[in-house]
């Protein structure tokens, strides 16, 4: 392996990264319409597949935690000290959120007292006992967390096509599977 | 007289034996629980008030009766969202059958102190026999702990759209641990009529 950082993010690192953008996107627009649905089998089973996916979502979370920890990432791309900082502080905020909310529904589900099953194959323990205060914070969380998590993932996208558009670099290049590499003058 | 115990005598609907002793059961000291499977995990619940009044002589237990009054509004699975669709009209359906009755008449003995009552579900207005098994532990105040299964859609508990076993699963165990009390007007019993 090279010692020199690489230029573009690696296959699994993309993989990770845009399955854990979809599932993000698909659990926001379903969790907020699902709260509105009648009782119904349906209802179960719109609310069981958003605790699977989520459930999911934590355990890529996890894989793409270890794997950012444990393998060569591109260094960041050049630019005024203030992008750079606050590229750190969104990408930060958004590994903590890939937690905080599967986490923070676990945790509403189990004060809940409801049971936890992924995707009818397996149940995972409850975190909480059943407990109204308990439920009320995560829910809390759970719900504030989402907003919090729709400004970053906005703020992300739009700085990634800011630099993809007007300042036609790498950024958002460098983290699509397919692309070819970039021209080798174009150090990091 | 106290009114509760007024309703207990009343309940008492055929004669019963004067061998039998007659009991009800102290709900301040008594359970009445069940445990049903949902999404692939045992849930459990407990129904906070009920009547059970019982005659019964382990020396002749096919003189028994067994008159248990369950209000379906009292289950408490300690889940507001389950507790709300318990009492809807698609599983106890409370509003039309706020109560559901075990009735039995025939006990047989299982040996030792265990014993079957072969009895009377009625519940969400459908009546299907239902055999409840105990022991029996004499005294003053006698323990009686028993346990039966429910099918709950031999009931339509959850019928239509909810009968996905899947889902939620078909047997409701049911478990209650009664400390009794001799009946007010003493044991031996005799018959009341409404």
């Amino acid at each position: 392996m090279s010692t020199i950082a690489p230029v573009r993010w690696n296959r699994f690192a993309q993989l990770l990264h845009w399955l854990i953008a979809l599932l993000i996107v698909g659990l926001g627009c379903v969790g907020l319409w699902m709260t509105s649905m009648t009782p119904s089998m349906d209802k179960i089973t719109v609310f069981a597949l958003h605790k699977s996916f989520g459930i999911t979502v934590l355990m890529l979370a996890g894989l793409r935690l270890v794997w950012r920890l444990a393998t060569r990432h591109p260094l960041e791309m050049p630019g005024p000290a203030w992008q750079r900082w606050s590229a750190r502080a969104v990408h930060f905020a958004l590994y903590v959120m890939m937690f905080v909310m599967p986490l923070s529904g676990w945790l509403f589900n189990s004060a809940s007292n409801f049971p936890l099953q992924w995707f009818k194959l397996f149940n995972l323990p409850a975190l909480w006992g059943p407990d109204p205060a308990v439920k009320h914070w995560a829910l809390m969380v759970h719900e504030y967390g989402f907003w919090t998590l729709a400004a970053l993932v906005t703020v992300h996208a739009a700085a990634a096509f800011m630099h993809h558009y007007f300042d036609h670099d790498e950024t958002l290049r460098r983290m699509l599977p397919g692309m070819p590499a970039p021209p080798t003058g174009d150090k990091q | 007289m106290n009114l509760r115990y007024l309703v207990f005598a009343l309940a008492l609907s055929s004669p019963i034996a004067a061998s039998a002793g007659n009991w009800h059961a102290d709900t301040k000291y008594s359970t009445l629980a069940f445990s049903g499977i949902y999404q692939g995990e045992a849930f459990d619940g407990r129904f906070k008030t009920f009547d059970a009044t019982i005659a019964f002589d382990p020396a002749q237990p096919a003189t028994s009766r067994f008159d248990v009054k369950i209000p379906l509004a009292s289950a408490d699975t300690a889940n507001s969202d389950r507790d709300d669709a318990l009492r809807g009209a698609d599983f106890f359906d409370t509003a039309h059958t706020p109560v559901a009755t075990f009735t039995a008449t025939h006990v047989r003995s299982l040996g030792g102190n265990h014993y079957a009552a072969d009895g009377t579900l009625s519940l969400r207005g459908v009546s299907k026999p239902v055999v409840f098994t105990f022991t029996w532990t004499g005294g003053a105040t006698p323990a009686l702990v028993g346990d039966a299964v429910v099918n709950r859609l031999d009931f339509k508990v959850g019928g239509g759209q909810w009968a996905d076993t899947s889902v939620i699963g078909n047997a409701v165990k049911v478990h209650t641990a009664l400390k009794l009390v001799a009946a007010p007007g003493g044991a031996p019993a005799t018959s009341v009529r409404k």
